[in-house]
């Protein structure tokens, strides 16, 4: 009975998820600054399970959440929803945005971006020294203006940016002007 | 589809005490808190070998953070070596395996009940905050569907009224510990019961700060870098507890937070609440050399803060 108890040790499930989520709340809490996670599947096993709902355009990414217990709703429902790469902003507008008494209940928007070359962007806000100049592509036109436009804070949705094993964290309180 | 593929292998217990579902629903709420800095969120707070209001809600932020790698550091009003503190960190190494310190420089998530250490929490630091009440608009609105809505209308009159009624009753604002203060330019937070002298320590940090009340179920969280501004009228400046002047009866240390030992003659002696910080004075004044990480405050003061 001591033995197990005196050294723990973490199984390599539990090991993945607190790496990935070590990485989210890096990301979130210091928008524009780039972490290392393995992809969209990190973030489901990490996070979703039978509590939540999921909109997944990926059916690899959508198999993986309902195996976890998650329902899988319109994205106009969804908690979590990974959208992979954006055809168009259309999706922005049918996205949770919670309520003022109730901000968590905003959607978490998951996208593959590019951070090599794209459109230049500054952010400041909560978690950002000043003001942060960062490249994001692969976002449809007009992406952050209609964020912007679409956002009444403390509601709103935040956003995670994929490319490859990088990730990029959004919050609904960062600021973004794109130049 | 086999029944393997479905099921974890059997474990002793779960790592880190809490079970998957309960770690999973308390990092979807962390991020949410991180996106709305300053706001309750509320959180299922699972039962914890600890009975409610001794610091359940920052055990369950950090057992769902802790892993074999991450140097844990628990302090309580200051003290590594309170009861509350040495069991809290004593189980958190248990239940995780992860290594201990004393020292805040070494540390890499910092558990604590009512105090910020006095040197300067770096960016890779985090600081989990135990909350025994996290509703700043209790003493205005003791109903907590209410004080919601007041939240959601940043309806924060009332407390403003509340200091003022307070400087006409008393010639001074009285809250002594969790003072009220704006996040992030729109929700009203307590910073959870450290003394006035801590809470600038919150303005613009580079660290994060998660804060937790399990009884109360609800977590909040100061980001780095993050506006935080204790409530003051322009004329009537924010003020810190006088103890810039006073000076450590043992570790000689002056200029930080101190607490106050009533003597039998009726005077006072003082001694460094933050204990670590003490325990690394005396060892520097016996000439050992002692790493001592950049203070918040120099000489009694913080940068900024004469107001």
């Amino acid at each position: 009975m001591g033995q197990p108890l005196a050294s723990p040790s973490p199984s390599p499930a539990e090991l993945r998820s607190n790496a990935a989520f070590e990485a989210l709340l890096w990301a979130l809490s210091r928008p524009g600054q780039l972490r290392a996670l393995e992809g969209e599947g990190a973030i489901v096993e990490a996070l979703i399970d039978r509590e939540c709902t999921v909109y997944a355009t990926d059916p690899a990414v959508a198999r993986g959440a309902e195996r976890l217990g998650a329902a899988l709703v319109g994205a106009g429902e969804a908690d979590y929803v990974f959208a992979g790469a954006l055809p168009s902003t259309a999706l922005l507008g049918e996205l949770k945005q919670g309520s003022d008494l109730h901000p968590e209940e905003g959607a978490t928007l998951i996208l593959a971006a590019g951070f090599t070359a794209g459109d230049r962007l500054c952010l400041s806000g909560p978690g950002v020294d000043g003001a942060l100049s960062v490249t994001v592509g692969g976002l449809p036109a007009g992406f952050w203006a209609r964020r912007a436009q679409l956002m009444r804070y403390p509601m709103g949705f935040d956003i995670f940016l994929c490319d490859g094993a990088q990730v990029m964290g959004v919050p609904r309180s960062t600021a973004v002007e794109a130049f | 589809m086999s029944l393997a593929t479905l099921t974890r292998a059997w474990e002793p217990m779960s790592y880190g005490f809490l079970d998957g579902s309960a770690k999973r629903e308390v990092r979807r709420k962390m991020l949410k808190a991180v996106a709305v800095p300053g706001c309750q969120m509320p959180y299922a707070s699972r039962e914890v070998p600890m009975a409610r209001g001794w610091g359940t809600g920052g055990l369950q932020v950090s057992c769902t953070l802790l892993n074999p790698k991450m140097r844990v550091k628990v302090i309580d009003q200051g003290a590594d070596d309170s009861v509350n503190a040495a069991s809290i960190r004593k189980f958190l190494a248990r239940v995780s395996g992860a290594p201990t310190t004393t020292d805040t420089l070494e540390a890499d998530l910092i558990q604590s009940r009512h105090r910020i250490p006095e040197e300067i929490l770096r960016e890779d630091q985090v600081l989990v905050l135990q909350v025994p009440n996290p509703e700043p608009l209790r003493p205005v609105q003791p109903n907590m569907s209410i004080a919601r809505q007041m939240h959601a209308d940043a309806d924060y009159g009332r407390m403003w009224l509340q200091l003022y009624e307070q400087i006409v009753r008393a010639g001074r604002v009285m809250q002594g510990a969790s003072y009220p203060s704006l996040v992030n330019g729109r929700f009203i937070m307590t910073p959870s019961p450290i003394p006035r002298w801590d809470v600038p320590k919150l303005h613009m940090a580079k660290h994060l700060t998660i804060l937790s009340a399990g009884r109360e179920k609800r977590l909040y969280v100061v980001p780095p870098y993050t506006r935080v501004e204790p409530l003051v009228f322009d004329d009537v400046p924010y003020r810190v507890e006088e103890h810039g002047g006073l000076t450590c009866t043992r570790s000689g240390a002056t200029g930080f937070f101190m607490n106050e030992i009533p003597q039998d003659d009726g005077s006072s002696a003082y001694e460094i609440s933050d204990s670590d910080f003490g325990v690394k004075s005396i060892r520097k004044r016996e000439g050992e050399e002692v790493a001592f990480g950049a203070t918040w405050y120099t000489g009694g003061e913080m940068e900024g803060q004469g107001r």
